[in-house]
């Protein structure tokens, strides 16, 4: 398992013990965290699971990747760090990661 | 919760699925498919990168001409940015901010003739619907009446998916269809490249004149979102209403519900009732799953979405019975497979399900409403589906 801990829009934070090989995602539902909708089931088709990755993590979970761009774009959400948590996996080098949710996916 | 549910023999609960019988007695996969139907390997295969699209004509799909194919036939990086430059028209903040205000003004029309003429044809009203949500995303709103472009649409896709095997069986099948698509460009998309070459929109056809897409690629890609658009979702509306109408408990539900509520009890309907039975994948290469290799090099395998959305390793006990709260509990994406899933996953599943809520939600809300004939359920052999004609609803006149 490998710690991650999620920060609302309201500052309110929800620590989650996440499943490697799994994606932050579906680490995210599986634990509650109901900001993440997800539309689409994780395939970067709808851009309803964003987050916004902590500034010292970015360099660990990597840029946005091309096939998450255009979802991101469409959504207009602009707040650096983001990305869509359905196309990150969880390993163990994301022990610790802090990642914030917007206040509404819409 | 249908009054016409039998308990299932297999499973402690209801039956409430209104397709399964039909769909048992005729869903054929390919000749040499090998059916694969739990949930978890379903969900692998269409999301490996390593399997390509079969079934529905895909193998009559001439690759060497992507730009001449719809992006239904194709894979990888060309599908993702094929289906990536429009993807903005499917997204649910398009929905909310462009495509309901359609939805609204279409179903202001089919509910005024619905109260002039105190009953309708479900599949009329339904139809209506889909294709004037769809014709406006794809950008066909410049032909001399939707109804006329819904016929032609469908005129082209009954006959695309049929097949001959003398030569003069293939002659005729590909003179009648060359015949319909020439209606379809004459009336249809013709005038709305015209319209769109002076005056672009934000929609598919603006997209398409924009990248230069040539005549043929054109009608490709046009038939196949409109299709899809169109001809699906007027079942998966037909089917949730019968389910309302069937269900008095459900129906006080989805009417006092919120909007998320309700998507959910029209999500569970369509798990248990997918328009869509078999998809089909071909391996280009050894497919490894979690468990080892799940298909050789060069096999086809035919994905039960039926039985996957049944399997009771994601949707907990008594998969037949209609539960709305199932998907929240078992913490699943609602619809299960019945949108597909991975890189082929249906473009237009949120703008399926927001239509059909809009729908039903002010159907439902019309004096008197109700249902005065049922519908025949009957089986689409080309799309391995089902149809449902013949359902009359009849309201309070106005």
């Amino acid at each position: 398992m490998v710690a991650i801990t999620f920060i609302a829009a309201d500052g309110t934070d929800q620590p989650i013990d996440a499943e490697e090989g799994l994606s932050l995602m579906e680490s995210a539902v599986g634990n509650g965290i109901e900001v993440i909708e997800a539309q689409c089931g994780g395939n970067a088709y709808c851009g309803t699971c964003r987050v916004y990755i902590d500034p010292a993590w970015r360099a660990v979970t990597g840029d946005v990747t091309e096939v998450e761009v255009a979802m991101i774009e469409v959504s207009g959400d602009m707040t650096p760090g983001v990305r869509l948590s359905c196309q990150i996996t969880v390993t163990p080098s994301l022990e610790g990661l802090i990642v914030r949710t917007p206040m509404s996916q819409s | 919760m249908s009054a016409t549910a039998s308990v299932c023999p297999a499973h402690q609960g209801r039956d409430d699925r209104k397709s399964a019988q039909i769909a048992a007695a005729n869903l054929a996969p390919q000749e040499g498919a090998r059916v694969v139907g739990a949930f978890a390997s379903v969900r692998e295969i269409l999301r490996s990168t390593q399997v390509r699209q079969a079934g529905a004509s895909a193998d009559q799909a001439d690759l060497s001409k992507p730009g001449e194919i719809s992006f239904f036939f194709l894979d990888g990086d060309l599908h993702r940015k094929r289906r990536a430059a429009v993807a903005g028209l499917f997204a649910p903040k398009t929905i909310v901010t462009r495509h309901q205000a359609v939805m609204d003004r279409t179903m202001d029309e089919i509910i005024a003739k619905l109260r002039s003429r105190g009953s309708a044809p479900l599949d009329e009203l339904s139809w209506q619907m889909a294709v004037d949500v769809a014709a406006d995303i794809i950008g066909l709103t410049d032909s001399d009446s939707s109804e006329n472009l819904a016929n032609r649409v469908k005129a082209v896709l009954d006959l695309s998916m049929g097949r001959s095997d003398s030569w003069l069986g293939k002659a005729l099948l590909t003179a009648k269809i060359m015949i319909r698509v020439g209606a379809f460009w004459k009336h249809d998309l013709s005038p709305a490249v015209e319209a769109r070459r002076k005056h672009p929109k934000n929609d598919v056809i603006s997209h398409l004149v924009k990248e230069n897409y040539s005549k043929k690629g054109m009608i490709m890609e046009c038939l196949s979102y409109g299709g899809a658009g169109m001809m699906t979702t007027r079942e998966f509306i037909v089917m949730c209403a019968w389910h309302l109408f069937d269900d008095p408990a459900l129906l006080e539900r989805f009417l006092t519900g919120g909007e998320d509520d309700q998507f959910a009890i029209l999500e569970e309907i369509l798990r248990l009732d997918p328009v869509v039975s078999l998809l089909h994948r071909r391996a280009a290469a050894p497919v490894e799953g979690s468990a080892g290799v799940m298909m050789q090099e060069g096999e086809v395998a035919a994905l039960s979405i039926r039985d996957a959305n049944t399997d009771e390793a994601t949707t907990g006990p008594c998969p037949y019975e209609l539960d709305p709260d199932r998907a929240k509990r078992m913490k699943a994406v609602g619809a299960y497979m019945s949108f597909g899933d991975g890189p082929h996953r249906c473009p237009g599943a949120q703008v399926a399900l927001h239509e059909t809520r809009i729908f039903l939600d002010r159907l439902f809300r019309l004096p008197g409403i109700r249902l005065v004939c049922e519908p025949t359920i009957i089986w689409n052999r080309q799309i391995q589906g089902y149809e449902l004609r013949g359902a009359v609803v009849a309201c309070d006149p106005a």
